[in-house]
């Protein structure tokens, strides 16, 4: 025994140093991003560079206000994240839920319908979507930026998942109770399944409040801009100023942050469950 | 009042109820992921404006056009590069660190933690960071490769090396979640057949070779298909770091597609054709591999 575990601790040394390495290379680009937004323009261009302060200032995140509409962008985004989500989980929920528990005519064709879309890309029919938008007047409009977003097969195959296992003695009680189809969803139903929703919220406002690609499309004017767009557009001019755009970078993590730091279990089955319950 | 009673007790039979639980979605689907689906079939075959004003049909047109483009057939082979670079290696390797990090406790906790942390940072932030790390005058990451003696290398601005980095970027963005996939799916193998290895005289290494891979095979295909899907797609972490630069070796299909679209001409129909063929590629991929993944397990 006492040989086994001595080959086992020689044996774990390497792989717990492997994966320390790697551990390493994810965190220190984090941190040396943080740093770096407190450090002026003349150290974050010095050659060789820093990675440890030699001065701290909060001068970046002065500029960054000065140079872009930073508070708009927060603003921006934190309307796309929650608007998005909000309508989300109670649109995705409910067909979800009636696709797990209730029976209709064209149940199958209209799941169907729904699955169907998960196999279309985004980007393959971004530029028809862009053109939905434009037609419906909605361009550069926070409902053209956040309506499109709202229904997604994946959430609403998660959901239906999560509403197929609670045992139907539930809803017959209910039922019995005199509560309406309404009332089963909202008071029995939705309060088995809330770890789900709470997946599905985080998810949700993750994956809203970094996305690039949509924003750029729809969300193009100054005033509209999230943080993800705005920000990349502020970095891809030439007289870039590094300073301002790490402050702004920071900005935009610092929530997120948050809310892995509170919901890290949700984030990780949200992402990991979505995919392997299919 | 009576009538409104009587309506609430009509819809309130469950099957007529159902309509009114799915119909946001399916109307939200219908107009947002349906439609643009069916416009882009259009679209594909006319000549369109951006703002839709002139459109006239030109047949297939626009795809005789793109299979004559270089740089189309070059946003496909960086495309190409690009998956081959990013897929293998993250499916594998993160199968081989998922498999490290198996057991429930503190310090692997800690580790699934902080590799799935770059989940929080947009393609935005990635690039901010990386393109300063890897900046060729000033970047830490050039510093330390210059005290190794390689001098000062342009990472983000090489006709050889920038495919590797923007590949790079890519793993390091996502190959958390995939190792996690895989410690999921690992913690579902009964222990009893590693106990059995155990018995035969199996060290590590081989228990990971024939008790491991052998029942996350399945869960390797999964991985494979939806990253294989997702880098056939990738524009983000494109735009961000390199715009598709130095000379187009880093521009992928997305990115031209964009740039045709969005960026310079307003070229709706063309854009949509090339789409159409990326499409076409990536539900081959998806289906030859989700047929693979079905037969694993």
């Amino acid at each position: 025994m006492s040989r086994l575990n001595k080959r086992s601790i020689w044996g774990a040394l390497p792989i717990q140093l492997l994966l320390t390495v790697l551990a390493l290379l994810v965190l220190i680009p984090l941190v040396w991003l943080f740093l770096s937004a407190f450090k002026p323009e003349k150290e974050i261009i010095s050659w060789p560079p820093t990675f440890l302060n030699r001065t701290f200032t909060w001068a970046n995140f002065d500029t960054v206000h000065k140079r872009i509409d930073i508070s708009r962008y927060v603003l921006n985004s934190v309307i796309y994240a929650f608007g998005t989500t909000a309508m989300a989980v109670v649109i995705n929920s409910l067909a979800g839920y009636a696709y797990a528990r209730m029976k209709f005519v064209g149940k199958n064709a209209l799941f169907l319908l729904t699955l169907a879309t998960m196999m279309v890309p985004f980007q393959v029919i971004m530029v028809p979507s862009f053109l939905v938008v434009f037609k419906l007047g909605m361009y550069n409009t926070y409902w053209g930026l956040m309506i499109p977003r709202v229904a997604v097969a994946a959430s609403i195959f998660m959901m239906r998942a999560a509403f197929s296992v609670i045992p139907v003695e539930l809803e017959d009680a209910a039922r019995i109770d005199g509560l309406n189809e309404l009332g089963i969803f909202s008071r029995i139903m939705v309060p088995q399944v809330k770890s789900t929703l709470v997946c599905m919220v985080v998810l949700s406002i993750n994956g809203s409040w970094n996305d690039l690609l949509w924003p750029m499309l729809v969300a193009t004017d100054t005033s509209m801009r999230t943080l993800a767009n705005g920000l990349a557009l502020f970095v891809g001019q030439y007289t870039i100023q590094y300073g301002a755009a790490f402050a702004g970078a920071l900005i935009s993590i610092l929530p997120m942050f948050l809310l892995y730091l509170f919901g890290q279990r949700y984030f990780v089955e949200g992402m990991v469950g979505s995919g392997l319950k299919a | 009042m009576m009538q409104r009673k009587s309506m609430l007790s009509y819809l309130n039979k469950p099957s007529r109820s159902a309509y009114f639980f799915v119909a946001p979605s399916i109307l939200l689907l219908l107009v947002f992921n349906i439609t643009p689906l069916l416009a882009s079939f259009g679209l594909s075959v006319s000549d369109a404006s951006i703002t839709l004003n002139q459109i006239s049909f030109v047949g297939l047109d626009n795809f005789t056009r793109a299979f004559s483009d270089a740089r189309f057939l070059n946003s496909l082979r960086v495309t190409l590069v690009f998956s081959l670079l990013e897929v293998p290696l993250q499916a594998f390797g993160a199968m081989v660190i998922g498999a490290l990090m198996v057991k429930n406790n503190l310090w692997n906790k800690a580790l699934r933690a902080v590799f799935f942390l770059p989940v929080i940072c947009s393609a935005t932030v990635i690039g901010i960071m990386w393109r300063m790390i890897l900046h060729s005058n000033v970047g830490i990451i050039t510093y330390a490769f210059s005290l190794l003696g390689f001098g000062k290398i342009n990472f983000m601005n090489s006709a050889q090396t920038t495919i590797f980095v923007v590949s790079f970027l890519s793993i390091w963005r996502s190959f958390g979640i995939s190792a996690i996939i895989y410690v999921t799916a690992a913690q579902q193998v009964s222990p009893s057949l590693y106990e059995a290895a155990e018995l035969d005289g199996a060290g590590a290494v081989r228990q990971f070779f024939h008790v491991t891979v052998p029942s996350i095979r399945s869960t390797f295909w999964f991985v494979l298909m939806t990253r294989f899907a997702g880098s056939l797609q990738i524009f983000d972490i494109i735009y961000v770091t390199t715009g598709g630069g130095p000379n187009f070796t880093t521009e992928s299909t997305v990115t031209y597609v964009y740039s045709r679209a969005f960026s310079s001409g307003g070229d709706m129909g063309y854009a949509s054709a090339m789409s159409m063929v990326l499409f076409v590629f990536i539900m081959l991929v998806t289906i030859l591999m989700y047929r693979r993944m079905i037969r694993e397990g």
